[in-house]
């Protein structure tokens, strides 16, 4: 015959709580004060830092871009120039690296990141001759676009 | 070519406890096939009595894993064996960056005086004799 269930007068003990209770303080382990040691305040504290650390994923982004905007700014005001002019003179020469990867430059190539200042300063001279010269000087060399088809 | 970062397996178990049965099946059964696909590692089966059985995996890099065998069937060890071929002796944890270079500056890291004039730092030679 089919049992589905066991009988009423059949009792169970809870023999692994210490495993289960162990899994949860493992995570806790490095916390602060008695919520690495007790499990009921562990538990709390065990659920906000993973939830913390879920919604924290979507703010690193954030952070790093901040940090990476910083970097480039200090560098490129030691070579004279202030970062909105940095970048958007960059871009207009069509040299399309995101902040990370100059950041990057700018700790470790100092040489190439002068050179960038330079052709973002260049295209930025080259940028006032054109709208406030009117039209006798011939245009500027970084300023011609090359079209990728 | 492809070197096995894996050196030695150790195969504990014991000859009568109930768990190890899984374990003794594996031996008579697929030990051999095993060490014959994988020519590079070496097996080494070692009964022993009173304790759970165990699979100790030995890196080139010196790492030493346990896995415990107890309450397995024979496949579950020899695609668990498999798995441990297959790794290298790095630690499992969460990996900080998916890059790493020896050489992260070609023309020198930044530092506080590389884009200053460099009167500063150097001394040049003495054109009057003081």
């Amino acid at each position: 015959m089919v049992v589905l269930s066991a009988a009423l007068w059949l009792r169970s003990r809870l023999t692994d709580r210490f495993w289960r209770v162990q899994e949860v303080l493992k995570h806790a382990r490095h916390f602060r004060g008695r919520k690495n040691r007790c499990y009921k305040l562990a538990v709390r504290s065990v659920r906000r830092a993973l939830v913390k650390s879920t919604k924290a994923r979507r703010e690193k982004k954030r952070f790093l871009r901040a940090l990476w905007i910083t970097r480039i700014e200090a560098a490129s005001l030691e070579h004279g120039l202030k970062y909105p002019a940095f970048i958007s003179n960059l871009l207009k020469s069509q040299v399309e690296l995101n902040r990370k990867m100059i950041a990057d430059l700018a700790i470790y190539e100092p040489k190439t990141f002068k050179s960038l200042a330079a052709l973002a300063q260049r295209r930025r001279q080259e940028g006032f001759l054109a709208a406030l010269g009117d039209g006798k000087e011939p245009e500027g060399i970084f300023s011609r676009i090359v079209h990728h088809y | 070519r492809y070197v096995r970062q894996l050196q030695r397996l150790q195969l504990l178990f014991s000859p009568t406890a109930g768990d190890a049965r899984g374990a003794r099946q594996f031996v008579e059964e697929a030990a051999l096939d095993f060490a014959r696909q994988h020519p590079d590692v070496v097996l080494y089966i070692s009964p022993r009595f009173g304790a759970a059985p165990l699979l100790l995996a030995e890196y080139l890099n010196g790492t030493v894993r346990e896995e415990l065998i107890a309450n397995k069937t024979s496949e579950e060890i020899v695609q668990l064996a498999t798995k441990l071929a297959g790794q290298s002796g790095l630690d499992i944890i969460r990996i900080r960056k998916p890059f790493h270079t020896d050489n992260p500056s070609v023309q020198g890291q930044w530092h506080p005086l590389t884009n200053k004039p460099s009167a500063l730092t150097v001394r040049g030679p003495r054109l009057q004799a003081q």
